[in-house]
């Protein structure tokens, strides 16, 4: 009886150390630093060469496409007075705008280019519509921001709650 | 009307309160005054919730924009149908949702119970109202959708363009209804403990209702994922969100639970297991609820601003706290009857498919948390994306798969090598003839390819194995009645709900392996900045930028439309339109894509973006074996009907049990 017991612990403890062998592997193998631009840039150690993960708010005016190739995209970003040159290559995401706040996936060049491979916008609340309709995104029509009804700015003085 | 919904939220409140402490104290002092009166509480409280929501709803569909929540997500111009599902769309009333529909649910158990089994019964609407309690204290105290604007404004903020799709009616209820229908088995668990009725009686009792749950939960999970595909155009389903993961892992332990449950009725193993697991699946639904409206990890999901998620730890933390100690004081009366007897069983085979299942999700909750971990750890916050998940799980996901073969057919208690040689010769041999045809047609250099090869592979070792197990039912029937192929089979199934059942929806979850093998091995995508007329190929498909469309479609609304000829072979063959939408007072339009969806792959065209001279960039992708997933979808739900399907045998057999129970222990209260 005793002998099956222990028989069975040993399976299952097979399993579970081959699932845990799995994850620690996992982890080491595809796991990614994630900074705003300052903690990058206050490093002391030289993160070249290595997978980043990178957050900050897009500078604005700095977005600058190649009008040869529309798909390459140079811009800056920057967290607390901190910049830094992100170069990316493809499609750019609807919400990428001006003072918008994005992720970047990729790494850091030995120049202090970041050239990330994934482009994604975060923002914080997502599953609000935007208030304000100043800003453009490259592809918006020019009547979307005509409307500004007068509710809409009485209603802006409101205090900020939860929602 | 929105007095009467703030005060009736109030009122559900307070009778929530009573009737919980009523219930205990009449349970505890055989009081049968008090049972009378606790027992009218679960009605009213869901009375007081469904007339609050209609409240809600009526602001919603008169656009009373006193109401802040209102204000917030819905406009004067939104579609009804959108202004009904706003009132799921954001934090406050989504909490309301989930309080009606807890509240609904304990009123289905509270007729189906009534009276029936008064030693546990009362306990268990004590947990639900208990429940209901810290939901209805949030709601009136913390996020009260009635909050008034004192100058009521013109006009709402609108809809998120995003939530504005058929999806979104449908996926958040499919997904709440799954996450609180776990609340009914845990609410019952928790009341077997307490009361210590620690037989099989609180399994059989809420069967039904942990299949339930794990349904809606499991094609919540998939609506998700198909909303994903076809709203978002990222050209994928699943991005292993901390969201995503936090619906993912109730259901793979609820999975889990649905197996081991099994075992506890048919050979009295596994108590302590499987309390553990309901309590786990319980606290994983609460643990989703904190992900999302917490904000403590980054993901696309998350609500504004939400402090309520530490409501939601501290929630947790109580429930985990007070399950384990509960555990702990009952553990000599959930002994084992028996012990396992060898590892070739199906017992055993089940004991290894709960370790894998739990190991995946073990494996998504480490990922999900381990920014936090690293951070508080080593003071760096270190992320991990889908290539952490898919590394770790999909080894595992394999062998869940060869166990989902291998389970139906491995005998009972222990499998000996001749019935095992009977068993199994016919699915291996099925498994070893696809392994050599379609060994020519599948690459084998990379890491992943062998993975989708041994996917494949297994597939078929699985589907022989449920083909054997029909084929022998239908046979056996066959040779003692006289009846026709279909006939017999449809006959044998059923009779055995359950088991037949059970094999379609493994059948479902094959179709779904398959497809995700398929369109993560082989799929490819390319992008191209174009101006009408050029055109480029994909994978045999010529794609040709024909024109740019501008249509006001509504007042409200202006479609940009990209027309894409496909022609394959010099022909052809379908013309797609991807667009983009841009709504009033948005600046941020919206893709939408088209898809051309076949048994084979799924042809996948993104309008990314477009300039003033109608140059623009399409992309576009070639997704192989998408609708396996969708189609293993409904097989899954449609083997999940079959299972559920009330049983006249079984009711018989229950009733019986319960009689039987009743004489034994003679119920204490009673009119």
């Amino acid at each position: 009886m005793k002998q099956k017991k222990v028989r069975f612990l040993v399976g299952s403890l097979l399993i579970v150390g081959a699932i845990g062998y799995l994850i620690t592997m996992g982890i080491s193998n595809t796991s990614q630093y994630f900074f705003t631009v300052d903690e990058l840039m206050s490093q002391k150690v030289s993160f070249a060469g290595t997978g980043l993960k990178v957050k900050g708010k897009v500078v604005n005016g700095s977005i600058q496409r190649d009008p040869n190739d529309y798909l390459d995209v140079k811009f800056f970003i920057e967290e607390n007075s901190a910049s830094l040159k992100v170069a990316y290559q493809g499609v750019t995401p609807d919400m990428f705008i001006d003072g918008g706040e994005v992720v970047v996936e990729g790494t850091l060049g030995k120049d202090g280019i970041f050239h990330a491979n994934t482009l994604l916008t975060s923002c914080p609340s997502k599953y609000e519509a935007e208030k304000e309709a100043g800003k453009m995104h490259p592809g918006t029509l020019p009547q979307a921001d005509k409307y500004q009804k007068p509710g809409l700015n009485k209603a802006e003085v409101l205090p900020k709650t939860t929602i | 009307m929105n007095d009467i919904g703030e005060f009736t939220l109030l009122v559900a409140l307070a009778t929530a309160l009573y009737g919980c402490v009523a219930y205990v104290m009449s349970a505890r002092g055989n009081r049968i005054d008090l049972y009378l009166s606790a027992d009218k509480t679960p009605f009213i409280v869901w009375a007081c919730i469904a007339i609050s929501s209609i409240c809600l709803w009526k602001a919603f569909l008169t656009d009373d924009f006193s109401l802040q929540y209102v204000w917030a997500y819905s406009n004067r111009e939104l579609d009804t149908f959108y202004k009904v599902s706003s009132f799921w769309g954001g934090q406050k009333g989504s909490l309301l949702f989930w309080t009606l529909l807890l509240s609904t649910y304990m009123l289905v158990v509270y007729f189906q119970n009534r009276s029936k089994n008064l030693r546990v019964v009362p306990y268990a609407m004590a947990i639900m109202l208990a429940i209901l309690v810290f939901f209805l204290f949030l709601i009136n105290f913390s996020t009260n959708p009635f909050e008034r604007i004192p100058l009521p404004p013109e006009d709402g903020r609108g809809l998120n363009p995003l939530l504005q799709n058929y999806w979104m009616v449908i996926h958040p209820p499919t997904l709440y209804l799954g996450y609180v229908g776990f609340t009914v088995p845990f609410a019952f668990a928790v009341a077997a403990l307490i009361s210590k009725n620690l037989d099989d009686g609180w399994i059989r009792m809420t069967r039904k209702w942990t299949l339930i749950s794990w349904f809606f939960l499991c094609m919540g999970n998939l609506f998700g994922a198909s909303w994903a595909y076809v709203e978002l155009g990222w050209g994928g389903y699943w991005a292993w969100d901390p969201v995503e993961n936090a619906a993912f892992m109730p259901l793979l332990i609820a999975t889990a639970f649905l197996h081991s449950v099994m075992i506890q009725e048919k050979k009295d193993m596994m108590k302590v297991w499987n309390m553990s697991l309901i309590l786990l699946t319980f606290a994983m639904t609460i643990f989703g609820t904190f992900i999302t409206r917490s904000g403590l990890i980054q993901s696309v999901h998350t609500f504004d601003e939400a402090t309520l998620g530490y409501y939601f730890l501290a929630f947790l933390f109580v429930i985990i706290v007070a399950c384990v100690a509960l555990i702990i004081s009952r553990l000599p009366l959930l002994k084992s009857a028996n012990e396992l007897d060898s590892f070739l069983s199906r017992e055993s085979s089940f004991l290894f498919n709960n370790l894998v299942l739990l190991g995946i999700a073990f494996a998504t909750f480490w990922g999900t948390i381990f920014p936090i971990i690293s951070e508080a750890v080593r003071g760096v916050k270190i992320t991990v994306g889908p290539p952490f998940y898919n590394q770790v799980n999909v080894p595992i996901g394999l062998a869940l798969l060869a166990l989902i073969g291998i389970g139906p057919v491995i005998a009972w208690r222990r499998a000996t090598l001749s019935n095992l040689k009977k068993n199994f010769l016919k699915p291996l041999i099925a498994a070893i003839v696809a392994a050599v045809v379609l060994y020519p047609f599948i690459p084998l250099g990379s890491r992943t390819e062998i993975y989708t090869y041994t996917t494949f592979v297994l597939c078929v070792f699985v589907l022989a194995s449920i083909g054997t197990e029909f084929y022998k039912g239908t046979v056996s029937r066959m040779g003692l009645h006289e009846e026709s192929v279909v006939g017999a089979l449809a006959t044998v199934t059923w009779r055995n709900k359950r088991r037949y059942g059970g094999y379609i929806v493994h059948i479902g979850v094959v179709l779904i392996f398959a497809g995700i093998a398929g369109s993560q091995a082989y799929g490819t995508h390319t992008e191209k900045h174009l101006q009408p007329g050029e055109s480029f190929e994909i994978r045999g498909y010529t794609i040709k930028y024909e024109k740019l469309i501008a249509v006001e479609a509504t007042n409200i609304k202006t479609r940009i439309i990209a027309q894409l000829a496909v022609e394959r072979d010099g022909r052809r063959y379908w013309t797609g339109h991807p667009e983009k939408e841009f709504y009033k007072g948005q600046n941020q339009p919206v893709s939408e894509v088209d898809v051309l969806s076949t048994w084979k792959e799924d042809l996948y065209m993104i309008l990314a973006d477009f300039r003033e001279d109608e140059s623009a960039t399409i992309k576009v992708y070639v997704n192989p074996m998408v609708s396996w997933m969708w189609t293993g979808g409904w097989i899954i739900a449609f083997g999940t009907m079959i299972s559920m399907w009330p049983d006249r045998l079984e009711q018989r057999r229950r009733l019986d049990r319960v009689r039987k129970q009743e004489q034994l222990f003679p119920a204490p209260a009673q009119e």
